[in-house]
């Protein structure tokens, strides 16, 4: 009996020293992540018509590139980044309105994140944000993958979206979502409720910058297919091609309405939401296969994607009518590279 | 003291006790005051009474109260310069602005179009910006800012189209 109590005891103290021993460690692993990644996260500030605004972004590059969200560095002018405690001046090289983001260029050798995955997040992954709110210092916040989503404020985002539980506060848009490696994995772009947000994971904003440095633009593509939720499933999915439009690559490839999507790329489709994921990728002029059943046949298409309307200026309204040409807005706005820039140098 | 001791004094003062002056006496007395004044004044020199006289004609008030007046005049003078200066002075907000932001300095049409330079270099936007800039802009950061989190999407996908 005594042994007995002696044993619960002693697990009984273990236990306890346990707890602040994870806690200390997971303290010390954040703090670690901050003081390696905030050196390379920076305050933004800038006007648009509104006024001044003031945002969050980091680098990705060693020669001054940044991402920020569309809402800091999208439609503003007159852009400064604080970086050492001092103010450069910025121009942007490209802003996206379809995935919310924008991407910043400033003259000066400057640290840069690591890329991540967020393919290897998981529900409660443990995660880091660190920006710039309000008028305060580089805050680091803490918190953990709430969802994946591609649905919410009554619309679909473009593609899957991290929803994460920490605390955003104002001037954190653009903010960097960090693993514990102290890797991105997402771009800090949305509130939503209390303590809780959504991230851009960081292979859509890399898509972006791919299509920036092949083409010196964003160059959504699509093929001209539009999907329904099938009565029954097939092969695992439930994704019909409700029409194939006229005109498209969808069209002229034999693509018909009625065939049920299995593969677009190396994208799986199960349900038509999937076809957002594999839609946001793909890159027009491109050329796709795309894997359908067809009755009891499975056919693969290859398919060269076409300008997606996001790309072609096309403004429309959030139920997706088109608005008339003279209230366009250009969507897609860039600024090429100059090569002929002088060399670099630190500052 | 040591002269006279107590009794002596307490007999002084019961002889004094009855003592009067003549009649008369106080009557008399402003009238006689003035003319001992008088007679103590026709002691001094005639020169020095004329050069009193001549003073007082010239300058008839104090001279003190003269060398003060100017002294408060020249100090409410200066003081009205220095708030005069303070409120009408001309304002250069743009060099002040400049100075607080230097790197926001120079017009967004200078050439070239872009370097790689330090923070205090003031290239802006180059000119193939698609957005002009007006002068206040870019010397001025005034009020509080927007900090940008946004609540909703800045776009939403449409249907299931591909």
């Amino acid at each position: 009996m005594l042994a007995k109590l002696a044993f619960l005891a002693a697990a009984a103290s273990l236990s306890a020293q346990q707890i602040p021993e994870s806690a200390t460690s997971l303290s010390r692993e954040v703090k670690d992540v901050f003081g390696r990644c905030a050196k390379a996260v920076v305050k933004i500030e800038a006007s648009d018509q509104h006024g001044e605004l003031s945002g969050t972004g980091f680098f990705v590059d060693p020669t001054g590139t940044l991402y920020t969200a569309y809402s800091v560095g999208g439609e503003a002018e007159n852009v400064t980044v604080e970086f050492k405690g001092k103010k450069y001046p910025a121009r942007q090289l490209m802003a996206d309105l379809r995935s919310g983001i924008a991407m910043l260029k400033v003259d000066l050798a400057s640290p840069a994140l690591p890329i991540g995955n967020s393919d290897q997040l998981e529900i409660a992954t443990p995660v880091v944000t660190i920006g710039y709110p309000l008028d305060l210092a580089e805050t680091p916040s803490f918190g953990m993958i709430a969802g994946f989503d591609r649905k919410c404020f009554g619309g679909y985002f473009p593609t899957k979206h991290l929803r994460v539980n920490l605390p955003p506060q104002r001037g954190e848009g653009g903010a960097p979502l960090l693993n514990l490696k102290g890797e991105v994995v997402g771009i800090l772009l949305y509130t939503f409720e209390n303590n809780s947000c959504y991230a851009l994971p960081i292979e859509a904003a890399e898509k972006i910058r791919s299509d920036f440095v092949r083409f010196g633009e964003p160059r959504h593509g699509w093929i001209g297919a539009n999907v329904a939720e099938a009565s029954a499933e097939v092969e695992g999915s439930r994704a019909v091609t409700k029409d194939i439009m006229k005109d498209t690559p969808a069209a002229e490839s034999g693509m018909k309405s009625g065939d049920v999507v299995l593969q677009i790329g190396r994208t799986k489709v199960h349900e038509p939401e999937d076809i957002l994921d594999a839609s946001f990728f793909l890159t027009a002029g491109d050329v796709v296969p795309i894997t359908v059943m067809r009755g009891n046949e499975k056919l693969t298409f290859s398919v060269q994607a076409g300008v997606h309307p996001a790309s072609r200026n096309v403004p429309r309204l959030p139920d997706g009518t088109e608005l008339p040409a003279s209230a366009a807005l250009r969507f897609n706005r860039v600024i090429p590279l100059n090569l002929q820039s002088a060399p670099e140098r630190s500052p | 003291m040591d002269e006279f001791n107590d009794n002596e004094i307490t007999k002084l003062l019961r002889l004094k006790r009855y003592e009067q002056p003549a009649p008369g006496y106080f009557e008399n007395f402003l009238h006689e005051f003035h003319r001992r004044q008088r007679d103590e004044l026709l002691r001094e020199p005639l020169w020095r009474i004329c050069i009193d006289r001549a003073r007082d004609f010239v300058f008839p008030f104090n001279l003190s109260t003269l060398t003060s007046y100017p002294a408060a005049v020249t100090a409410v003078l200066v003081c009205a310069a220095v708030i005069s200066l303070r409120i009408y002075q001309t304002p250069q907000p743009a060099t002040v602005a400049a100075k607080d932001r230097p790197v926001l300095v120079t017009p967004a049409s200078t050439e070239p179009e872009w370097t790689l330079a330090s923070p205090v270099a003031t290239r802006v936007f180059n000119t193939r910006s698609l957005r002009s800039m007006t002068k206040s802009a870019q010397t001025h950061r005034s009020g509080t800012p927007r900090y940008v989190l946004d609540s909703v999407p800045v776009s939403y996908e449409t249907t299931f189209k591909f």
